[in-house]
């Protein structure tokens, strides 16, 4: 519509922010319960049809931005393949052999083994595939569910910034500053490492005296019934293998992560049909094809942002608020990510403070880097702060308490409180101690 | 007498002593409760909208854990009832403090008996906060006596 009548540079400014803030909180409250998808298309679609954003720079945007929509698909597609074969099913079992009847001694390998799922597979499948599993391992061998369900919510987060491929939102943040593997390994491994220590520690103190018994190993299940075919559970380990290795060579070539998580699941769905353990249309089920929606909404109203100034401007606020420094970029930037994380959610943060890092190319270089490694940081392990998605979540949460009506997610919210702002502080100064 | 005993997969042996101890066994009429905690599954669904999809898990995924929740609750009712033979067996899905509450008003029991927190709920046994959440909930709201048997080691 403003296409055909242009309004003054202001009306225009400030009509895209409305459109924005309304659709960030929109996202933040969720209101008559709508899913974020359809709010961030509605701010889209609106800047759209008001013509605040020209259609051909929106397509531009999202094909842009290609790697990003089909790596959440590889990715998403290759842990349900995985499921398929009942690996993480396999391998949580193993975990509890391991254990040899400790709980203590499971609930450690549980962390391991969230760590490498996250580290593989991303976050994503340890927080949706493997929680799941580990309650129904642990409700067999009657031990409690609590501490199991949160070192597993807690370690996808917390260990999903091992490798470039452990978390979409560093695809997201990737896709935009190149940084090669050597530079993300030297900012944020051993970050990783510190923080999972930590997160360990921390829970084993907390859960001490919950997980003193010991369990019969008896009331496991075989690990040789959650495998439902032998030939393809073995072709899916090895395909898995040849992933991951395919992954660190392609993030070192700085070749597109996308296409190995894309061929990696393409592989497993040959196999799938070929041994016919799944089908084109049970992957498809597993896949939240609204995340699409999501983030191609949250690119356009980014987009549209990024015409008014406004992002770089809010890059420039970060930059002085660090002083220039990259001990300031690394806390600045990690405070900022943790508490838009929280507020919103952590892939239109990412973009945001994506889009917002584009204005500080003019300073130093271990002040970008320190900008960059901070938000990857903030946004992977601030969600673990409320944990429960995000303060709206916990307000509302803590209305219900007062109603006498009891809710659980608070408890996830306490133990988050307690132990993710030590993560923070002893990541991010790691991370400026690594940039210097 | 109706006795309803709350059982936590670790409490049945001394459940049975006590109530053995307090009255002789023609008297009794007693039922084994032992409640799912359906606590877990709203965790699981609000961590699956964070992630932003839907609170729903696949229907695969949710019949193993219902199983293992099935298997796991019998087990534990069979094994109280090796200690209280003859007792009925009560097996309910929810909150356990509300479900044990709402089942001994329509079972209508004279009397509850429960641990005051479950030995893996890693609380203290005695002194302050050893009575957890659930007998907590249960003292407040019952409709009849409660009798909280001490873990002894």
């Amino acid at each position: 519509m403003f296409l055909i009548f242009p309004l003054p540079a202001l009306a225009r400014t400030l009509l895209i922010t409305c459109i924005a803030i309304m659709t960030l909180v929109g996202i933040m409250i969720r209101p008559f319960k709508l899913d974020e998808a359809r709010i961030a298309l509605a701010g889209a679609a609106l800047l759209l049809i008001a013509g605040l954003i020209p259609p051909l720079d929106a397509l531009t945007t999202l094909l842009q931005d290609w790697n990003i929509f089909l790596f959440f698909l590889g990715m998403m597609a290759l842990s349900a393949l995985a499921d398929a074969a009942g690996l993480f099913d396999w391998l949580a079992v193993q975990a509890a052999r391991l254990a040899g009847g400790s709980a203590r001694r499971l609930f450690f390998n549980v962390f391991i083994l969230g760590s490498l799922i996250s580290m593989i597979l991303s976050n994503d499948a340890t927080a949706l595939i493997l929680t799941p599993i580990v309650y129904t391992l642990v409700t067999r061998l009657r031990l409690p569910a609590l501490p199991f369900l949160f070192a597993c919510t807690f370690i996808a987060d917390t260990a999903s910034f091992l490798l470039p491929v452990s978390n979409p939102i560093n695809i997201i943040v990737l896709s935009t500053f190149k940084l090669d593997l050597w530079t993300f390994l030297r900012l944020l491994f051993i970050p990783a490492l510190v923080v999972i220590s930590i997160n360990m520690l921390v829970f084993f103190l907390l859960y001490r005296r919950k997980l003193r018994d010991q369990f019969d190993i008896k009331r496991l299940t075989p690990a040789t019934e959650a495998i439902r075919h032998r030939a393809y559970f073995r072709y899916t380990c090895s395909v898995l293998l040849l992933v991951a290795v395919a992954y660190i060579v392609a993030s070192a070539a700085q070749f597109p992560l996308s296409i190995v998580a894309l061929a990696g699941a393409a592989l497993l769905l040959i196999g799938a049909l070929r041994w016919k353990q799944s089908t084109v249309k049970d992957i498809s089920g597993h896949i939240s094809w609204s995340i699409f929606g999501f983030i191609a909404g949250m690119f356009i109203v980014v987009r549209a942002i990024e015409d008014t100034h406004l992002t770089a401007q809010f890059g420039q606020l970060l930059l002085s608020l660090s002083g220039g420094h990259s001990f300031g970029a690394v806390m600045i930037g990690t405070a900022g990510a943790t508490i838009g994380t929280n507020l919103i959610n952590n892939v239109p943060m990412a973009v945001v403070l994506t889009s917002a890092l584009h204005s500080t190319q003019h300073a130093a270089l271990s002040t970008r880097l320190g900008f960059i490694a901070a938000t990857i940081f903030g946004c992977d392990l601030g969600p673990n702060l409320t944990t429960v998605g995000s303060l709206a979540t916990v307000l509302w949460l803590l209305i219900l308490r007062r109603r006498n009506i009891e809710v659980s997610g608070l408890d996830y919210f306490k133990v988050g409180i307690i132990v993710t702002p030590v993560m923070l502080a002893a990541g991010a100064l790691t991370i400026w101690l690594l940039l210097r | 007498m109706k006795v309803l005993c709350c059982l936590d997969g670790t409490n049945s042996e001394q459940i049975s002593i006590a109530v053995k101890n307090m009255l002789p066994a023609n008297q009794l009429t007693l039922g084994l409760i032992y409640v799912i905690d359906s606590g877990p599954h709203g965790e699981l669904e609000r961590q699956r909208e964070r992630f932003l999809r839907p609170p729903a898990l696949n229907p695969q995924r949710s019949q193993q854990m219902q199983n293992a929740e099935t298997s796991t609750a019998q087990d534990i009712l069979q094994e109280g009832a090796r200690y209280l033979p003859g007792a009925e067996r009560i097996q309910k899905t929810g909150r356990p403090e509300r479900e044990i509450v709402n089942f001994a008003q329509e079972w209508k029991a004279d009397l509850i008996v429960i641990f005051p927190r479950s030995p893996r709920s890693g609380g203290p046994t005695i002194g302050p906060k050893s009575v957890g959440h659930v007998a907590r909930f249960v003292l407040d709201h019952a409709p009849c006596p409660v009798l909280l048997v001490r873990q002894t080691q």
